[in-house]
């Protein structure tokens, strides 16, 4: 049987992804009764349209690394079930989107059928709940306390730090990363978050996104190389999480490891960064 | 031409059209500002991504501010010319499917580019039509 989806796709009109992307999501509505959300007329009446994305599963469909749908569905706190982005597929398929026109061609066309054949039968995959096989439900904390501010690191083995003061949560091939509570201290309220793009192939001590607060801007340096996989959506909207607890909610992306056992020489473990926290909250933390 | 002589400045014309899904007209508009773009005045004007524009695209919205636009919407809830004044300032021209086009295929639900009939075809053409007399205007700086 067909899956319904509520689609919301970013129907942009300056790339050919951002025409595909809106040719899915008619193929799909009319292939299995899935109802369009126009990202357009969303900005402007919401209330039918919420309700359709509360009805029913919704797929997001993004064009290209701007990810416009994606950061609408942020803002209006929408529960994301699968997320499709036709640059990224395109690649995955080697697949070369036209750039010189937006008209689609057949290569364009065998994509979006290939896709929504796929995405009629996929299982869901919730995206915002936490994948608690992969990342541990609690974490046990150390601290230091410096004043009235309290400094946390977690404990767990599984945790390596570099010291540009970014975590790595190491299980199974695949990391989650983040900064540390001296990051979020020291910036103070944080009221922008930059994202990687899913997709990318990084490098150790690359940058891996950036946060802003009133004070500063922060390069977020990724402890470990690899392809990000996953990004923490909810931040787009709240970067406030990072200040709450920068190693739960806070997270930052999620990024199948290259080389770890490389990447592991250059890093620190609990035992290792902690003096180093210290120190630079007893020197520079004001 | 699309391009406006001011003194040394040379200025570009930009063109937003609704290109939504809530009906088949944001579709008829996709396609006509294409068509404007890439046979009817290929490099004499700039199309510029509507949601990208909300989504808070700084080069959409700059470009908006500094040079004329022609908005282009399929109704009267004119999201593409009321997105463009709140942003960035009051759009050059519009262009309005509904003054021109029979509302009842404007309204009518949204179809795959596969299953687009000659009519449509044909009312692409009108509205590709409008938006390039707007153009030439603009550039007459009529």
């Amino acid at each position: 049987m067909s899956k319904e989806y509520a689609i919301l796709p970013c129907n942009g009109l300056d790339k050919c992804a951002g025409c595909a992307a809106g040719e899915l999501a008619i193929r799909l509505s009319e292939e299995t009764g899935s109802e369009i959300i126009c990202p357009v007329f969303y900005r402007v009446a919401d209330t039918r349209y919420n309700r359709i994305a509360k009805e029913k599963p919704l797929l997001v469909i993004d064009g290209c690394a701007s990810r416009c749908a994606s950061k609408l569905a942020a803002e209006k706190g929408l529960k994301i079930v699968k997320k499709v982005n036709i640059s990224e597929e395109a690649k995955s398929a080697g697949i070369a989107l036209k750039t010189d026109s937006l008209r689609l061609g057949e290569t364009e066309k065998l994509l979006i059928g290939n896709l929504a054949d796929r995405l009629k039968t996929e299982e869901d995959t919730a995206e915002s709940g936490q994948e608690t096989s992969f990342f541990p439900a609690q974490l046990t904390y150390d601290t230091y306390q410096k004043d009235k501010f309290m400094f946390r690191i977690p404990e767990e083995e599984a945790f390596f730090f570099n010291e540009n003061d970014v975590w790595a949560y190491v299980s199974g091939g695949k990391a989650r990363i983040g900064v540390t509570d001296y990051v979020q201290q020291s910036l103070s309220d944080i009221m922008f978050f930059t994202a990687p793009n899913v997709g990318a192939e990084i490098s150790q001590f690359d940058e891996v996104g950036s946060l802003e607060s009133g004070k500063a801007v922060f390069e977020i340096v990724s402890p470990v190389s690899g392809t990000v996989t996953r990004v923490n959506e909810d931040l787009l909207n709240e970067p406030e999480r990072i200040n709450q607890n920068p190693y739960e909610q806070g997270w930052i992306a999620e990024i199948e490891l290259a080389d770890f056992e490389e990447d592991k020489g250059l890093l620190y473990d609990f035992n290792g960064y902690f003096p180093i926290m210290k120190r630079k909250v007893d020197e520079f933390h004001v | 031409m699309a391009d406006i002589n001011i003194g040394a400045f040379k200025m570009q014309i930009g063109v937003i059209s609704c290109s939504g899904e809530e009906m088949l007209g944001g579709t008829l508009t996709r396609m006509a500002t294409r068509k404007v773009m890439e046979e009817l005045r290929p490099g004499q004007a700039i199309s510029l991504c509507l949601p990208l524009f909300l989504a808070g695209g700084e080069e959409e919205r700059n470009f908006a501010k500094n040079f004329p636009v022609i908005s282009v919407d399929a109704c009267e809830k004119h999201c593409a010319r009321k997105s463009t004044e709140k942003y960035s300032g009051r759009v050059r021209d519009c262009v309005v499917l509904t003054d021109f086009l029979d509302p009842e295929v404007i309204f009518s639900k949204t179809v795959s580019m596969k299953d687009l009939t000659e009519e449509h075809y044909h009312m692409v053409d009108k509205i590709a039509e409008e938006i390039c007399k707007k153009i030439d205007a603009a550039s007459a700086g009529s």
